[in-house]
């Protein structure tokens, strides 16, 4: 306890709080410098508001302290419903993204003119072509047995080359993997028909003679192909050359 | 100066400095540094309990010395508050004469500045006396206190949330608090010594 007076003793608590005029401030700085037991008695003052100041401030982070750690443990609740929606977009674009990009890398190291020649050639059915009521030569009689060789061989031993002929002769070298020969004999076809200004399986001929450049690896003519055939509106294999495969034809090209 | 998300060091030791944003400005600490600093003290032998205890202090720690000026930036206060949670933690490891787990390693880069951090703060177990002292005062005498000595609050506004008749009665109970509190402390000469530790370093 202190010697001091009540009313110098209120002096010091509006001096410590500063409440007072220049004058009464400087006056009892005065008092303070003079006398060493006020002093003390001030000071006290002091270690009584940084007490106070000290109990504030560990209540003021104690607070927040409870209410951050309930936060950062719990960080998921940050995440609002719009946050959430965002992130689960985002995880399945990118996973889409994804499995597109590996699509195309499985496909660009995996694609083959055979593997695209396979998904698009299918064997002639030569009833489609055989007049009803007429005998069968024997072009057509080795065609139906599938005696592609003897297709061939009847083609180069002076057999008729009509356009029925020339194209048959086209499949049976595909069926037998004869790319050059097959490119032949559709030329031919479509060459003959330019001739007589028909187009007697000219529509046939040039589809299967894409496929036949496509498996001899002659792509720019392939691609070339292709276009005549989609830029013709009344060609009846128009949409067979689909965008997709003209892009697996330029990726064997660039490849 | 370091960032913390958009919070300049600068400004956050301006709002601190000034009582402004307080709650804020305390948060952005909490969520800037608490994983990394927690993380120092659970690999050296701490719990998440002891981790939660030595961030608060370190929180008020920083506090106090931001508003008594004696953090001048000359650090950033990333480093600053490793320094502290290091200083804080050894000193109780040491209190609880433990072993000291992979301190060389952490020392190693971590405190760039010098600094003697013990000089800038009390031992806890002083701090807790005085908190435990403050505790001892009355419901209302503590809640006057507070709203003048840490809130700033005025006369005016302390009345608003008291209730009291008029200013004059609330200056008159503030002023018995204070003397109640100041003759506790007369009769406790330790705390006394941690309280001028904490006043002038």
């Amino acid at each position: 306890m202190d010697n001091s007076t009540p009313d110098i003793y209120e002096k010091l608590v509006q001096y410590l709080d500063g409440e007072l005029s220049d004058d009464e401030k400087n006056a009892v700085e005065q008092q303070l410098s003079a006398d060493s037991a006020l002093k003390q008695t001030y000071d006290k003052l002091l270690l009584a508001k940084e007490a106070v100041r000290q109990f504030g401030l560990k209540e003021k982070v104690g607070g927040i302290h409870h209410h951050m750690m309930k936060e950062l443990a719990t960080p998921v609740k940050k995440i609002s419903t719009a946050g959430k929606i965002i992130r689960y977009t985002i995880t399945i674009a990118a996973s889409v993204l994804l499995l597109i990009s590996g699509y195309i890398a499985y496909d660009f190291f995996t694609l083959t003119s055979e593997k695209i020649f396979s998904s698009n050639f299918k064997p002639y059915n030569l009833s489609t072509v055989r007049d009803e009521g007429l005998n069968e030569d024997a072009f057509e009689k080795a065609y139906r047995e599938k005696n592609y060789k003897l297709v061939l061989q009847l083609h180069e031993s002076g057999a008729i080359r009509n356009q029925k002929n020339n194209f048959l002769c086209g499949i049976a070298a595909l069926e037998l993997n004869n790319n050059s020969k097959a490119i032949n004999c559709f030329n031919e076809v479509i060459e003959l028909n330019k001739k007589v200004e028909l187009r007697e399986l000219n529509d046939e001929s040039e589809y299967y003679l894409f496929l036949s450049y496509l498996r001899n690896e002659d792509y720019d003519l392939a691609l070339e192909t292709m276009k005549s055939i989609r830029d013709n509106p009344n060609q009846l294999y128009k949409e067979k050359i689909t965008w997709k495969l003209i892009q697996e034809v330029k990726l064997l090209k660039w490849r | 100066m370091e960032a913390i998300k958009n919070f300049p060091d600068s400004e956050l030791v301006a709002n601190i400095r000034n009582g402004q944003r307080m709650d804020e400005s305390i948060k952005a600490i909490y969520r800037a540094y608490f994983d990394s600093l927690s993380w120092y003290i659970m690999n050296n032998s701490g719990s998440r309990q002891d981790a939660e205890d030595i961030f608060q202090e370190v929180v008020v720690a920083f506090i106090d010395l931001v508003q008594k000026n004696k953090f001048r930036g000359e650090a950033t206060i990333k480093t600053f508050l490793f320094s502290l949670n290091r200083y804080s933690w050894l000193n109780e490891l040491k209190r609880r004469k433990r072993a000291l787990v992979r301190e060389e390693k952490y020392e190693k880069g971590q405190d760039m500045v010098e600094m003697d951090i013990g000089q800038l703060i009390a031992e806890r177990e002083g701090k807790a006396e005085v908190i435990k002292l403050v505790s001892q005062l009355g419901d209302t005498c503590r809640k006057i206190l507070l709203l003048f000595y840490f809130e700033n609050l005025s006369m005016k506004e302390i009345l608003e949330n008291m209730h009291y008749e008029n200013e004059q009665v609330v200056r008159n109970k503030k002023y018995k608090c204070l003397r109640q509190l100041e003759q506790m402390l007369d009769e406790n000469p330790a705390l006394k010594q941690t309280l001028k530790n904490l006043l002038h370093g």
